[in-house]
């Protein structure tokens, strides 16, 4: 059956899951008195380009164990939320100092520097606050739901996502690039697979091969995307000015390829054990594929 | 009310605060350790472990042990207030805010480790005080947990702490700014968290509906008070006494309750919030609403 998810239609799954996340999210954050404020967390969250990669992912994981997507959809989009916190901060001048994302202006470019601190410090317990209040009671147990409060609260913390940061800004030779980008990118999607089993009610053992396969999922992922930036800056020019975790740029496209290939293989072989399961599977399967060979524009045409 | 009274004489509240002070810089310090990275945990620690009054923390625990909680079932709540209160610190100094480069006698974070650092540092205490809630917190229905999560999160978020700040920024240099408007910045800036302190600990500790009401209602008016008599010290008293920057409001040219009441009728309005305050508490044990009694006179009170 493995073999099976290629004829998967992970666009029209990963797509209607959008419309229903960008939703979900408008209605989590309506403008209120100080306007500012609602706006620049409107601005950045509810991106159009924005793929809902991570958010999809916790859903996918949570259906796989029979799990209803109404207990995952509030987790999910507390994922997006913490996500784009960190990534507002990240772009800010004295850390990656982008004044772009996604092709549009940064947060913090729009609104200014001091709107874009308070509104990663708003989106944070944000998040926190719609996943308990939002997940219908009954369909999760309250400890589950306090697991994934405390997993996010890692994932985004000082030992991950902001460890990465901390790790890609001050990138040195001796610190291996496979370390900054598997804390800057890997959490976030292992926290997302790991959400999602907790929500849907994976075992312990089911909870730790997310966790090996949503971290490497996310390191594929951007492996794949430092080599196309690598060759769009090549093709353009420019490129970021500060963080120097890329892949490509470290080892050169050849090996970023070498290394996405073992990275599927590897991601692949975390999801083994779920194969009983059958065709609830597929998902997380294709996105392995996915992540390598972008089959699809998710957003946009 | 004249019984009460006498309690709160009788109450050794200096002796109380430095024991519940050394609790609670006991946890923080067990609570936040240091690991690798470092320079992440050296910034958070080097903020979180500055020797603040621990006002927010005490608070939190009081109220607990005053619905009939005890100490521990509070602790992690308290130290994630003050995580908070930490972060909110670290972040208000930063250059494209506040720009402040002193904090409790001592440089600001982003002084002694730079503007980047300063920002994770506070993203990670933020992320870790509700980590550390779900986690650490012992001997309490994970219902509750989960409810003083949620108290929390409103507190500080965009219609808490963070609206707060944000009026007071959009507020700098207005010539209009009446006292309707100072009083959100502050209702939200300071008192939201201080709020946010009692509530938790009294859900933590058991209290009635009727009991976390009018400990919120305790609280909001402490929280209130504690802004008045910081505007009424900014122009007080001096950078040295203060630990911080004196006179910044003025210099700021920002509405304060001194500048829009004069300091007499500030002082007047201060003790006001003080017996309404304390008019909460009345209807608690009046040995146990002791802490509470003499925090809100250290509020209206203190010297720094």
């Amino acid at each position: 059956t493995m073999s099976m998810h290629t004829k998967f239609d992970l666009y029209t799954y990963w797509t209607s899951l959008i419309s229903e996340i960008n939703l979900q999210l408008d209605q989590a954050i309506p403008v209120k008195y100080p306007e500012q404020i609602y706006e620049s967390m409107r601005y950045s969250v509810l991106a159009t380009e924005a793929k809902r990669a991570t958010p999809v992912m916790c859903i996918a994981s949570c259906e796989l164990f029979g799990g209803s997507r109404l207990a995952a959809f509030p987790t999910a989009c507390a994922l997006e939320m913490v996500h784009e916190a960190s990534l507002i901060h990240d772009d800010l001048p004295y850390m990656d100092d982008d004044l772009f994302r996604r092709g549009r202006l940064s947060n913090h470019s729009v609104y200014g520097v001091d709107m874009a601190i308070l509104a990663g410090d708003a989106l944070f317990p944000l998040g926190f606050q719609h996943i308990v209040s939002n997940t219908p009671p009954g369909l999760v147990p309250e400890t589950r739901l306090l697991r994934v409060v405390s997993e996010i609260a890692r994932a985004v913390g000082s030992t991950g996502m902001a460890a990465g940061q901390f790790l890609d800004l001050n990138y040195s030779e001796e610190s291996s690039v496979e370390f900054v980008q598997e804390k800057k990118f890997g959490e976030l999607s292992e926290c997302s697979a790991v959400c999602g089993g907790l929500l849907g009610g994976a075992t312990d053992n089911e909870l730790e091969s997310l966790r090996r396969y949503g971290r490497t999922v996310g390191v594929l992922y951007q492996v794949v995307n430092d080599v196309l930036e690598f060759k769009r800056e090549q093709a353009e020019g420019g490129g970021k000015k500060k963080g120097n975790s890329s892949f490509a740029k470290v080892f050169g496209v050849e090996k970023a390829l070498e290394k996405a290939e073992e990275l599927r293989v590897k991601a692949k072989k975390e999801l083994d054990g779920f194969e009983k399961y059958g065709e609830k599977v597929f998902p997380l399967l294709s996105f392995v594929d996915y992540a390598v060979d972008r089959s699809f524009d998710v957003v946009g045409d | 009310e004249e019984e009460n009274t006498q309690k709160e004489m009788s109450f050794d509240f200096k002796a109380y605060m430095l024991q519940k002070g050394n609790s609670v810089n006991q946890a923080l310090d067990n609570a936040v350790t240091l690991k690798e990275p470092l320079k992440i945990h050296e910034a958070m620690r080097y903020s979180l472990l500055a020797g603040g009054k621990r006002v927010r923390p005490i608070l939190c625990i009081a109220a607990c042990e005053l619905v009939g909680g005890t100490e521990s079932m509070a602790m992690p709540s308290a130290c994630a207030v003050e995580m908070i209160h930490t972060m909110s610190l670290i972040h208000d100094d930063l250059p494209c805010m506040d720009n402040d480069d002193l904090r409790r006698g001592k440089p600001t974070n982003h002084k002694v480790f730079g503007e980047n650092v300063a920002v994770l540092a506070g993203d990670a205490l933020l992320a870790f005080a509700f980590e550390y809630m779900a986690n650490a917190t012992v001997g309490v229905t994970p219902t509750r947990v989960i409810r003083v999560i949620t108290e929390l999160a409103k507190d500080i978020g965009a219609e808490g702490l963070v609206a707060g700040q944000v009026v007071d920024i959009l507020s700098a240099g207005l010539s209009d700014v009446g006292l309707e408007h100072l009083e959100f910045i502050h209702v939200h800036k300071t008192a939201a968290l201080l709020e946010g302190a009692v509530v938790i600990g009294a859900i933590l500790g058991g209290g009635t509906e009727e009991q976390v009401q009018k400990l919120r209602k305790f609280a909001r008016c402490i929280g209130l008070l504690f802004q008045v008599v910081d505007d009424i010290l900014d122009v007080t008293m001096s950078s040295q006494e203060l630990g911080k920057t004196a006179g910044k409001d003025l210099a700021a040219d920002k509405a304060t309750y001194p500048k829009l009441l004069g300091l007499e009728k500030a002082r007047e309005f201060a003790e006001k919030l003080n017996t309404e305050a304390k008019e909460q508490l009345a209807g608690f044990d009046a040995a146990k609403a002791a802490p509470l009694y003499a925090l809100a006179e250290y509020i209206a009170h203190r010297q720094n």
